[in-house]
């Protein structure tokens, strides 16, 4: 019945249909869009979130970190983390292949940072290079190719994985030796990988306390807080797309009111006509209400499946992965616009609906 | 009053049990821009069981008016309806609607079928919102019965007005009233099948069922069994 009703007048029917379906497009598609932003500006930042960078601060005359600055910073990680104590330097780096100028690291425990593709990292990093995605792709390595690094030569024991995030040790462009492989007794940083973005607040907190009572000696370096003002942006400006979005679903609204009030004054005598015969002011109401809340299904649901659509398109056109899209917070969204969109055609047909079956049946009558 | 019924005999006299439908000093007001018009102004009417009354009267004297109150569609200012012997001026909207869907069939001049539905669900509409109950079959009675049977999948712009009128009088019929109301029937419709509609209605009378109609037509008073001339609110003849 409320479909037919609404058949009767096709293109005022669509057109109320055409501003849901808008509204609920804005809503899912600018909700999944500033989603997918923070999602993925997430998966970008992630890795520096969890760690914590001490370096010696030059401003105060300290130009390395000693054995017992490793020491004081492996205690204050209190088991929220594992230090890793790095030598660094730069130097050419040559193979069969060519050679190329890169970073290198020396460390004893380089597995607490790196990750292998192929290879394995030992526990203890005794002899051999790890290299980089970056220099072992330039250079043709594979595991087992010999190296020379500064003049000396290794064996290639592990190629490392290409890191896409941003991290502070980026490891691509390096190759990861013994810690006794680059000379001296200091070490140049100490990266902290904290087991979360808070441990790693914590963490860093901790170190400055301890190392820095006296005199400013370290830098203390970590990104979970600064993660966690981004993240609140990403959320502000969800929210702010969110508001928009609903502005426009609040103008189809007006115009679904539009249209049940002229619908149910043009059919005034009809439902005069339904309220003599018997039919109760209840039944009235919820055969007006299904249109409208017909009206808001179907256009909540072609808005809802194109701003899918549009969210799978945004993968082909930007740089977005399938893994950020997918995800059930989206879904949510397309749920929640849909939901919203219903909940919106409901709440302007109510009034229409209400005041049309509240009518005397003598007044519906007379038209 | 005719003394049929023993002194103290608990049944009703005879007339009120065969009383269908009846209106006690009835007095109908309308307040409009601090105007007040009195549309009715004290008004008795009996209608028996099975009676065809028609009620005639010059615009304005409040046919209309009266007609409304029967069909339990508006309230008196003052007086009493009462239904099958029944004070129904007091119920509240929910009782007054069940009221009427049990009692009362109305035809009316425009025949106000719904556009949408066809022919057969019309007839049916009234019994809509009924769980587990099928009218179907009794739609293709009444159908029939007013000569439609081939006509029960037309919708309303592809029926005649005296087919249209012929569908209200079915879908009037479908809750098995005791008194169908018609509103100027024959309003509509060309002298040969206004006189078909009013054979309609004395059939319905013939089974039973009290018709009243308003109307211009004095065609109805060949049909009906007594004609009711309103003059100004007031009842003038009863004949
Ligand atoms: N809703 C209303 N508000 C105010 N006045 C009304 C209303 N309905 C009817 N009236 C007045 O009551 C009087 C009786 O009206 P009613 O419609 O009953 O007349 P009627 O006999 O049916 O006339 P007609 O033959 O023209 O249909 C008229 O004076 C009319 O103006
Ligand atoms: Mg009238």
């Amino acid at each position: 019945m409320a479909v037919r009703n609404l058949g009767r007048n096709r293109i005022r029917t669509a057109l109320a249909a055409l501003g849901v379906l808008i509204g609920v497009f804005a809503i899912a598609s600018l909700g999944i869009f500033g989603n997918v932003l923070a999602l993925s500006a997430d998966a970008e930042l992630g890795g520096i979130g969890d760690q914590v960078i001490v370096t010696p601060n030059e401003d105060t005359g300290t130009n390395s970190l000693t054995v017992r600055d490793v020491d004081a910073i492996a205690r204050a990680t209190g088991g929220d983390g594992s230090a890793v104590a790095l030598r660094t330097d730069n130097a050419l780096i040559s193979a069969s292949g060519g050679q190329t100028l890169g970073q290198v690291y020396g460390t004893d425990t380089p597995g607490i940072l790196f990750t292998a593709a192929a290879g394995t990292i030992p526990d203890r990093h005794r002899q051999g290079a790890i290299v980089g995605a970056a220099v072992a792709d330039e250079l043709n390595l594979d595991v087992g190719s010999a190296i020379e690094v500064a003049g000396a030569r290794y064996r290639v024991i592990a190629i490392l994985e290409s890191e896409e995030q941003i991290s502070p040790v980026s490891p691509n462009n390096a190759v990861v030796l013994p810690e006794s492989a680059i000379g001296g007794r200091t070490y140049d940083q100490v990266v902290v990988q904290a087991d979360s973005g808070a441990a790693a607040t914590a963490i860093a907190d901790r170190i400055r306390t301890q190392l820095n009572a006296r005199e400013e000696r370290v830098s203390v370096f970590e990104l979970s807080s600064l993660l966690a003002t981004i993240d609140e942006f990403f959320s502000l400006l969800n929210r702010f797309l969110l508001g928009i979005a609903g502005i426009s679903l609040v103008v189809a609204g007006v115009s679904i009111f539009n249209v049940m009030l002229m619908s149910t004054n043009e059919r005034k005598q009809e439902i005069g006509v339904l309220r003599a015969v018997g039919v109760h002011k209840a039944d009235v109401l919820r055969v007006l209400l299904a249109e409208a809340a017909l009206l808001g299904v179907v256009g909540g649901f072609f808005g809802a499946v194109l701003a899918g659509l549009a969210a799978i398109g945004l993968v082909f056109i930007s740089p977005i992965g399938f893994d950020v899209v997918f995800v059930a917070s989206n879904g949510l969204y397309l749920l929640g616009a849909f939901a919203f969109g219903v909940l919106i055609c409901l709440i302007s047909g109510a009034y229409p609906a209400y005041k049309a079956a509240t009518l005397r049946p003598v007044e519906a009558l007379r038209g | 009053m005719n003394q049929t019924s023993p002194l103290g005999s608990p049944s009703p006299a005879p007339e009120l049990r065969r009383q269908a439908i009846a209106l006690e000093s009835v007095v109908k007001r309308y307040e409009t821009g601090g105007e007040t018009v009195e549309a009715l102004s004290g008004v008795d009417l009996t209608v028996q069981t099975g009676e065809f009354v028609s009620i005639v009267g010059p615009s304005g004297s409040g046919k209309s008016t009266m007609l409304n109150l029967l069909g339990l569609l508006d309230t008196p200012t003052r007086g009493t309806v009462r239904l099958r012997g029944r004070d129904v001026t007091e119920l509240s909207d929910r009782e007054r609607t069940r009221a009427r869907k049990a009692s009362i069939g109305f035809v009316f001049q425009d025949f106000h079928l719904l556009e949408t539905l066809t022919a057969m669900e019309n007839v049916t509409m009234p019994t809509m919102f009924d769980r587990d109950r099928d009218a179907t079959d009794r739609a293709i009675e009444l159908l029939s019965r007013v000569g439609l049977a081939d006509r029960t999948d037309h919708t309303p712009n592809e029926l005649s007005g005296g087919q249209k009128q012929r569908v209200a009088i079915a879908r009037s019929l479908i809750n098995e009233p005791e008194i169908v109301l018609a509103d100027e029937p024959t309003g509509n419709l060309d002298r040969d099948t206004g006189a078909t509609i009013l054979e309609e209605f004395r059939h319905i009378c013939d089974g039973g069922v009290s018709v009243i109609a308003v109307t211009h037509d004095e065609l109805v008073s060949e049909y009906a069994d007594r004609t009711i001339e309103l003059i100004d609110g007031v009842i003038s003849r009863d004949k």
